[in-house]
């Protein structure tokens, strides 16, 4: 009876510890300010299911210094103003690092995360130029900006002309809007600088009646389309490509193009269709097996099953590995607890990080918030995406004059 | 000029016309029974194909059988919305209904959003994207299929307001305070208009849910399909068909003319243009009643 008394005492001394230290051990929080109502319901919910998958995983190993990591993800409906909400809300509960993933609620926190001293990761959403750190310095849109996705697009092209555009017509069919317009002006630098024709296709939101763009590109031949929509309007746009009969290895989507997309096409119709992506797609990837194994498995995962065979999926992992992998350079540079300079000090001491296989290697630095922009395009072959290139980032240069001058514009 | 390609514009922008005034002639049922523009017609719609959705991908059943089911389904909500909403409005200022509707509208877009969730969903009718060469011009299947359905449902129509319960409808119509005093019941009336423009939805639902996929912004076709009704008159149900010709042959020609001089974004501003010039030159649309009233 003494030694059973003994060893309750021990126990409960040790599980008081431990509890304990749970208990005390402040999380690192980054705040989820999505849109999971309105217009990018295309992709947030496999996003934001990614990021909680992966900060159960790694509170699982012990997460970050030891420290638990929690993902808050909150609903702005796309409206600035609840974004603005959600940022404030959270920034009291003492968050400071936030994900809006949407381009009007980005455009609307950004002056007060700057003004705050809080970082806000932009991947793929956003300013293009607040990958210039020297003017954006509380702003981190890792991953390739659309101007460089153009670009890099270009530069696919002209692989597959070995090296001469002077003969090509290029097609941009684009949602009419700021998101589908951004790239228009690297467009017609290049088509100049490269000698390619450039024809452009503004197609009006939502994107339902496409039926007179396509007509016109039947007729216009373009070698190459490429295309700047999202969701539905792919669907709408391959459809209308059937019926004019353009051959789908013409298309070149934005990545925005995702595994539902192609199901409503048709896998075998969607065939030949082409994507820029910034992330490695598919399941054959080692985080997205471990998560299958620790979380799916034992039916711990953060939503349903089916949403994690999405491109989207592996775009919210990739988003979230670096972000813990940040938080680690934060903690691994100036110690617990994390704050917004040790973590923005992590983030530009990002070199080389592969965000767990899903990406081309990034390098993050004070100048360089993007990280290196670099894309490879895949392409559908009824069952998989094969990647056509190795992951590049060309037109570095022309990129970046654009990204300055507007960044410049920023500043005044 | 490339006469054959404004020709081709012209057809398909006849055709995809045609599928708004699918869309339309709901519209212009409602407002014939209770003079009110049911802004919820495009919620209807959306869910109409989900519906259509929900019973051929998720239970299985072969679409043939899907599409009559959901109209069964869609006309019973109809009615409804009519029994559980509107009949609580009754003698309300018209602006009063007018909420309701698009209060209703933005309830449908939320309950499908939380049901079948953001992710857009495709119907397949069967119908070949093969392209349709007449001659050199070329004509969407889909297109024609859908514009079909939409001269279907018209001639439909035409017949159904010759019988003894659409005379009534039109009795409604012309009178309800008359159609009261001799015995015919208003809030049925009113009901089955609401139904009957429940069960067009799930036929526009299904052939826009082809061509664009299915989820929420399929409730956007309430702008087109009003700006058609508008220009048609909105108690015409030839009005609504003839007014989508003219709206789809206009922005899909005047696009062409207008977007290469003003860079694009064209479309919606010829759409914009017809329903304001419409409302201001003629309220009363092309075909629709003029009522003069004595002060």
């Amino acid at each position: 009876m003494k030694e059973l008394t003994k060893a309750l005492a021990v126990f409960s001394m040790v599980g008081g510890a431990m509890f304990g230290t749970q208990a005390l051990a402040e999380p690192f929080k980054i705040g989820v300010c999505y849109d999971l109502s309105k217009a990018y319901t295309f992709a947030t919910p496999q996003v934001a299911q990614a990021a909680q998958d992966l900060a159960k995983l790694v509170n699982m190993k012990g997460g970050i210094g030891g420290e638990p990591v929690e993902v808050i993800v909150r609903d702005h409906g796309n409206e600035p103003q609840r974004g603005i909400e959600c940022y404030s809300k959270l920034s009291r509960e003492g968050v400071f690092v936030f994900d809006t993933l949407s381009t009007p609620v980005s455009l609307a926190v950004l002056p007060r995360a700057r003004e705050d001293g809080r970082i806000l990761m932009q991947s793929l959403v956003g300013r293009g130029d607040a990958v210039d750190g020297t003017v954006f310095d509380w702003v981190y849109p890792i991953g390739p900006t659309y101007w460089g996705q153009a670009a890099n697009d270009v530069a696919y092209i002209k692989q597959l002309h070995d090296g001469d555009l002077s003969d090509v017509k290029v097609g941009f069919v684009y949602f009419d809007y700021p998101f589908g317009q951004e790239p228009i002006e690297i467009l017609e630098t290049l088509s100049e600088k490269e000698g390619f024709e450039l024809e452009l296709y503004p197609v009006p939101l939502p994107g339902s009646d496409q039926a007179g763009v396509w007509s016109k590109v039947r007729r216009d031949k373009p070698d190459h389309v490429i295309v700047w929509m999202l969701g539905g309007a792919h669907v709408v746009a391959s459809k209308e490509m059937q019926r004019n009969r353009i051959p789908m290895e013409k298309y070149i989507s934005v990545n925005w193009l995702n595994e539902v997309d192609i199901a409503n096409i048709g896998t075998d119709a969607a065939k030949g269709i082409k994507r820029g992506t910034n992330v490695v797609g598919g399941q054959d990837v080692a985080l997205f097996k471990e998560i299958m194994t620790e979380l799916y498995d034992n039916g711990q995962g953060s939503g349903p099953i089916e949403k994690t065979q999405d491109v989207f999926y592996n775009t919210g992992l990739a988003m979230y590995s670096i972000m813990f992998e940040a938080a680690r350079n934060a903690v691994e540079l100036e110690g617990l607890p994390i704050t917004p300079t040790s973590y923005k000090a992590g983030l530009e001491s990002l070199k080389g990080y592969d965000a767990n296989g899903l990406m081309a290697p990034i390098t993050v630095t004070a100048e360089d918030h993007g990280g290196g922009g670099q894309t490879r395009i895949e392409m559908w072959d009824g069952e998989a995406w094969v990647p056509q290139t190795e992951w590049i980032s060309e037109y570095g240069d022309v990129v970046w004059d654009v990204v300055k001058e507007s960044s410049a514009k920023y500043e005044q | 000029m490339d006469w054959v390609f404004l020709s081709e514009l012209a057809i398909n922008g006849a055709l995809t016309g045609l599928l708004y005034s699918l869309f339309a002639i709901g519209l212009v049922l409602i407002y014939k029974a209770s003079s009110v523009p049911n802004l919820s017609q495009g919620g209807l719609t959306m869910v109409g194909a989900y519906v259509v959705l929900a019973l051929s991908h998720d239970a299985g059943l072969p679409l043939w059988l899907a599409i009559p089911l959901a109209a069964v389904i869609m006309f019973g909500l109809g009615f409804g919305i009519e029994r559980v909403a509107l009949r609580r409005l009754a003698g309300r200022p018209v602006v009063m209904i007018l909420m309701l509707t698009l209060g209703l509208d933005i309830f449908l877009r939320g309950t499908t959003l939380a049901i079948w969730g953001g992710t857009s969903r495709s119907v397949d009718l069967g119908v070949s994207y093969e392209p349709l060469f007449l001659g050199d011009i070329f004509v969407s299947r889909i297109h024609l299929v859908g514009a079909g359905v939409a001269l279907a449902l018209f001639v439909a129509f035409m017949l159904f307001f010759r019988t003894r319960t659409g005379i009534k409808l039109r009795a409604i119509a012309d009178d309800y305070m008359a159609s009261w005093s001799v015995g015919i019941s208003v809030e049925r009336g009113v009901g089955l208009s609401w139904a009957l423009a429940s069960v067009v939805a799930v036929a526009a639902g299904v052939i826009w849910g082809e061509i664009q996929g299915v989820d929420q912004a399929l409730s956007l076709l309430l702008l087109k399909g009003l700006t058609v009704a508008v220009l048609g008159g909105l108690d015409s149900i030839l009005g609504a068909v003839i007014a989508g010709i003219i709206l789809g042959v206009v922005e899909n020609v005047g696009a062409d003319l207008l977007d290469p001089l003003v860079g694009g974004g064209s479309r919606e501003l010829i759409v914009a243009a017809v329903l304001i010039l419409t409302v201001m030159i003629r309220p009363h649309g092309l075909f629709g009643r003029h009522d003069i009233e004595r002060v």
